[in-house]
């Protein structure tokens, strides 16, 4: 555990739900937002769901590990996941790359890349995700829609552990955070901030959960990748200051240091940094309940949940 | 050299097991699959393809998360840890 922060007293945390009103949730509700019940982030390594299931060497630690997140969002009960994820040039290539698009398809299959990863057709709240996508665009983000597709390896593994029993409709938020030129931080907080303003909107009664997969630090196949490996972690001083930022609950200081020079440096998924930025802005940002890392991987696991 | 059409090939390798049993399928096999691509591959994208010379094509500028995918099936005397082998030698 690495000096998990905890929200309360003494915090930046805005007002609980109870404090401002709130009548859709009574216990379970993050900076004041009425609908928003929690925020979480997980790696989304394909192989995970096979290792865990054939009892390799590390499988004991994987399910801990997204055990400790499974177990808080359960806790949350949402009606809907939020999902910010970075397809892996699976639903688009370089053919054609917007920077951000929300899925609105009522469900999709996946995983669409790797048969390591039990194969399932996933709910999407199709509703919610188009008007989330029309709130986006006039508040001035010029976001896709996504109408057809296939969900790859970084919603489906992370969901295999994460609610592999129950369907939980998601909205998908496809950032680009592998293709460069990558969106900056900036703008991934704005977005996040954007989703926060749409979902006060537009949520109802819907609990919402905003969850996001992608590492800190990771090359896969390039350069600077591990002798003897396909994989790396070119930076582990930047994973390691990622994980005390997130920690210390510090979104200023994450997104000004998240420059497109240190993303690079972190990986050719180095970008996937974003997602967890565009999480914590749509949630409100503060200090996690819960985070550990894996660091050998480049990884870390992380709940913001402010349970009653 | 293009660049986007190697990307491409690498890309379509995950969503078209033909096109990896084609290119698996013998050296003849191969060239003709590659022969085919669209946008087509320079004769050196070929050549370097077929001899599994991710180095070169790093050095092209070719998406290395994408030439992984060349290693993970296997193809043209390359596995995971090859490919990326291979890419490091390159930048030595």
């Amino acid at each position: 555990m690495r000096a998990p922060g905890r929200r309360g007293e003494g915090s930046s945390v805005g007002p609980r739900c109870l404090a401002v009103g709130c009548k859709n949730c009574y216990s379970l509700c993050i900076n004041g937002s009425d609908h928003i019940v929690g925020g979480f982030g997980v790696p989304h390594t394909p192989h995970y769901p096979a290792m865990v299931a054939s009892g390799a060497p590390d499988a004991q630690e994987i399910s801990a590990l997204y055990g400790q997140v499974s177990r808080r969002l359960r806790a949350t009960a949402p009606d809907v996941i939020v999902f910010y994820t970075a397809d892996h040039y699976n639903v688009f290539f370089e053919e054609c790359i917007p920077i951000f698009s929300v899925g609105v398809a009522d469900s999709a299959v996946g995983a669409s890349d790797y048969d390591t990863v039990p194969r399932r057709e996933l709910p999407i709240d199709s509703e919610l995700a188009r008007g989330l996508q029309r709130h986006l665009v006039r508040a001035g983000f010029d976001v896709g829609m996504s109408q057809e597709f296939a969900f790859d390896h970084t919603i489906v593994a992370p969901m295999h552990f994460l609610s592999r029993e129950t369907d939980i409709p998601l909205v998908p938020i496809f950032v680009n955070a592998l293709i460069p030129p990558l969106p900056s931080a900036q703008r991934c907080r704005a977005l996040g901030e954007a989703v926060r303003d749409g979902l006060a909107q537009l949520a109802g009664p819907r609990r919402v959960a905003v969850v996001t997969s992608g590492s800190f630090s990771f090359e896969v196949g390039g350069l600077r990748t591990t002798e003897g490996s396909h994989v790396g972690v070119p930076d582990p001083a930047w994973m390691d200051r990622v994980l005390d930022l997130l920690a210390a609950g510090d979104l200023d200081t994450l997104v000004a240091e998240s420059t497109e020079e240190q993303l690079a440096a972190a990986g050719n998924a180095g970008g996937e940094n974003l997602l967890w930025i565009a999480m914590l802005a749509t949630i409100g940002g503060g200090a996690p309940d819960w985070l550990e890392a894996q660091r050998r991987f480049g990884h870390g696991y992380g709940a913001w949940v402010d349970a009653a | 050299m293009s660049v986007y059409a190697v990307n491409k090939v690498c890309r379509r390798l995950v969503h078209e097991p033909e096109l990896r049993a084609a290119l698996a399928a013998s050296p003849q096999s191969a060239e003709a699959a590659l022969r085919a691509a669209h946008p087509p591959l320079s004769e050196d994208e070929v050549r370097q393809l077929l001899a599994g010379d991710v180095g070169a094509l790093s050095q092209a500028g070719c998406n290395h998360f994408l030439m992984s995918q060349l290693g993970r099936f296997e193809l043209f005397g390359l596995d995971l840890r090859e490919e990326a082998a291979r890419v490091r030698a390159a930048h030595r």
